[in-house]
């Protein structure tokens, strides 16, 4: 299936060998250890909206799907028909028409996690991509306690279970290519708004 | 891409006369990027981080062997398909027989320098394969018909009017549409690319040893689409990637949006180990990883060029470089250019086929400050130097020239006294009358030096 010549690779590997072969192979420095905030969640909502995400939580006296629903007809696309990810547990799924990601006003998700320093929701492929990424806006569950005060940590947690892909989204889609002034929703959702479960 | 970087004098000289709106759009794009690239080392103990990155990315380069097998076997073990490429050539067939195997009629791009340095879609168009790029800023150039200007903002030589006359012409929006109505106009293309696309083609900003992870930063949205939607996804990572472990991946994710646009992270990463495989999983059914080496071998072997190969492709040495804000990277020939294309493309090409370019710099050591992995790029340059003297290289005249261009342009002072000597002189009498310019400027226009000097208009945060 590949029209890789015979023997590229080990001509690279012996290649690469013998170039390091006179030079002092240098140790691993360890982790890196970046600082930590006393309260992870406020940090995760400091970093998040300062990028331009959002954040709500959902209230109290009503289910977590009544909610959502009433909080989608809120929202200035007046959402009708939504996309909702594979993994969406039932009880998180608002009460609204569900529609393919291409035509949906908004996009469920739940996170395997969140991250504060770096202000990210974590994605799993165990999710639906297209749910994550083609609705204008893209509503994120962050379940209870899930919120790691550093992606080193996250990333070290994950390692051992790794789906086949993780998108960690930390912003609306953005792009300053046109004479350098800022858009939103360039390819992915213009909106991204976590709820802390 | 066919490199002509033994035109770069001409094409400096030719993109400063006849084109000054590339040094404006240049010069404010550089100048905002590397505001916010300070502003976000400020925030963190930058000194340690690139001390510890450069660590990191020392002991990989060292043990690359090992890691780049490691990576393979992870890969494997993860469904994905591993190939190795020597050259562009091998890189582009195995591109294209992928494809072909595939039926692939369309293919979605992410932005990727290595795809430029291969030459990847005339392969593929020659192929019958449509290619369409889908970052804004290349999408933009792939309709001029250009190649990037600069490794992040490839089209930051671009103004607003230039991009409203293109669409106008190209998609129908309006001839004078703002930023966002253009951007939906493109999206609109580009929305139905990804939908119906077959393949999906990728650079990767790292590849984790431990895990078999390709890691892709952006802002866009773009990339997590290519990689998610399309039944094949094909990423092509230059061997030097590698990254030993996923906890090193935390702190160069990072790293490297703060030097490149100064955001704690890219909008959107995507982490991708291989094809959709279990039940339940969602995204590609095929993963093909392709290690390219196209010259990177002989630039690891170099005693000293090897320090090249922890470069992350930030472009904080371009924002941070006076010479580069010039002319934009057009001019340097090569898919690399401003300080670390004048380091790299010699160890890539040939110290022959990269000439004059390690001549193009004032030495005043911008770069190395604004560099998150610590290249000791002025040192590199004078080593490239001594190499092309030793080689007798470069005429003396040129090479006085290119320098006395790079120190104009790193001190206003002397510029401004060149200008009013021309205003006075008339056209490029100025650049005469001052002895290292005279051979550089016969002929050539100047362009208009800044009143403040760029340390000055850094710390007031001109953009
Ligand atoms: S040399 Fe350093 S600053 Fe320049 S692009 Fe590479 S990593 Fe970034």
């Amino acid at each position: 299936m590949s029209a890789a010549r015979a023997g590229s690779r080990e001509r690279i590997l012996e290649r690469v060998a013998r170039a390091a072969a006179g030079r002092e192979r240098t140790a691993h420095p360890g982790n890196l250890g970046t600082r930590v905030a006393a309260d992870p969640v406020a940090w995760f909502v400091k970093v998040f909206t300062s990028q331009g995400g959002e954040v709500v939580e959902g209230e109290g006296t009503l289910s977590a799907g009544e909610w959502l629903t009433g909080f989608l007809r809120g929202l200035d696309n007046k959402v009708t028909g939504v996309a909702v990810g594979a993994d969406v547990p039932a009880e998180l799924r608002p009460q609204l028409p569900v529609v393919a990601a291409a035509h949906a006003g908004a996009g469920i998700s739940v996170a395997w996690a969140a991250v504060a320093e770096t202000g990210s929701l974590i994605l799993p492929s165990t999710g639906t991509r297209a749910v994550q990424l083609l609705p204008p806006v893209h509503i994120v569950w962050v379940p209870e306690g899930r919120v790691f005060a550093r992606l080193e940590e996250a990333l070290w947690e994950l390692r051992d279970e790794l789906p086949s892909a993780i998108g960690l989204h930390s912003a609306p889609s953005k792009s300053a290519d046109i004479g350098q002034t800022v858009v939103t929703g360039v390819h992915g959702p213009g909106r991204c708004i976590a709820v802390l479960a | 891409m066919r490199a002509r970087i033994g035109e770069y004098t001409a094409r400096a000289t030719e993109s400063i006369r006849s084109e000054p709106g590339v040094r404006e759009s240049v010069t404010g794009a550089t100048l905002a990027f590397d505001r916010k690239r300070r502003n976000a080392y400020a925030d963190i103990d930058s000194d340690h981080w690139r001390h510890w990155a450069e660590a990191v990315k020392n002991h990989t380069l060292t043990h690359l062997d090992d890691y780049l097998t490691q990576a393979e076997e992870r890969l494997e073990a993860n469904g994905a398909h591993v190939h190795w490429a020597a050259d562009a050539a091998e890189a582009r067939d195995i591109v294209t027989t992928i494809a072909d195997d595939g039926l692939v009629a369309t293919a979605v791009k992410g932005k990727s320098m290595l795809t430029e340095e291969i030459d990847l879609n005339p392969a593929l168009e020659a192929a019958g394969i449509e290619v369409l790029e889908t970052d804004l800023g290349e999408y933009i150039l792939q309709l001029l018909d250009e190649p990037p200007s600069h490794i992040l903002g490839p089209a930051i030589h671009k103004s607003l009017q230039q991009v409203r006359d293109l669409f106008a012409d190209r998609l129908g929006s309006a001839p004078d549409g703002d930023p966002d109505t253009l951007a939906q106009a493109a999206r609109r293309v580009l929305r139905d690319a990804f939908i119906h696309a077959e393949m999906g083609i990728t650079g990767g900003n790292f590849l984790v040893a431990e895990t078999g992870t390709v890691a892709l930063i952006e802002n866009e949205g773009n990339i997590r689409l290519t990689t998610s939607l399309p039944r094949v996804h094909v990423a092509l990572v230059g061997i030097e990637k590698l990254l030993p472990r996923m906890t090193d991946l935390a702190g160069f994710l990072q790293l490297t949006a703060r030097a490149a646009t100064g955001q704690p992270i890219g909008c959107f990463v995507s982490l991708i180990q291989g094809p959709a495989s279990q039940p339940g999983d969602d995204g590609p059914e095929e993963v093909h990883v392709i290690l390219v080496d196209n010259g990177r071998t002989d630039v690891l072997a170099h005693p000293h060029a090897w320090e090249a190969l922890r470069c992350l492709r930030c472009g904080a040495c371009l924002n941070a470089c006076p010479v580069y804000r010039q002319t934009g990277g057009h001019a340097y020939g090569y898919v690399y250019s401003g300080p670390i294309g004048s380091v790299l493309d010699p160890g890539l090409l040939g110290l022959h086929e990269a000439m004059p370019l390690p001549f193009a710099s004032s030495l005043c050591g911008a770069c190395f400050d604004a560099c998150p992995v610590r290249i000791p790029i002025p040192e590199l340059l004078l080593e490239w130097r001594r190499e092309a003297q030793e080689q007798g290289l470069t005429p003396w005249k040129e090479r006085a020239a290119l320098a006395g261009l790079a120190s104009v342009a790193t001190r206003p002072g002397l510029y401004r006294l060149a200008g009013r000597i021309g205003a006075r002189l008339g056209g490029t009498g100025a650049a005469r009358a001052l002895p290292m310019l005279g051979e550089w400027a016969r002929d050539r226009a100047l362009p208009r030096p800044s009143r403040r000097t760029f340390r000055e208009l850094w710390r007031e945060g001109i953009e």
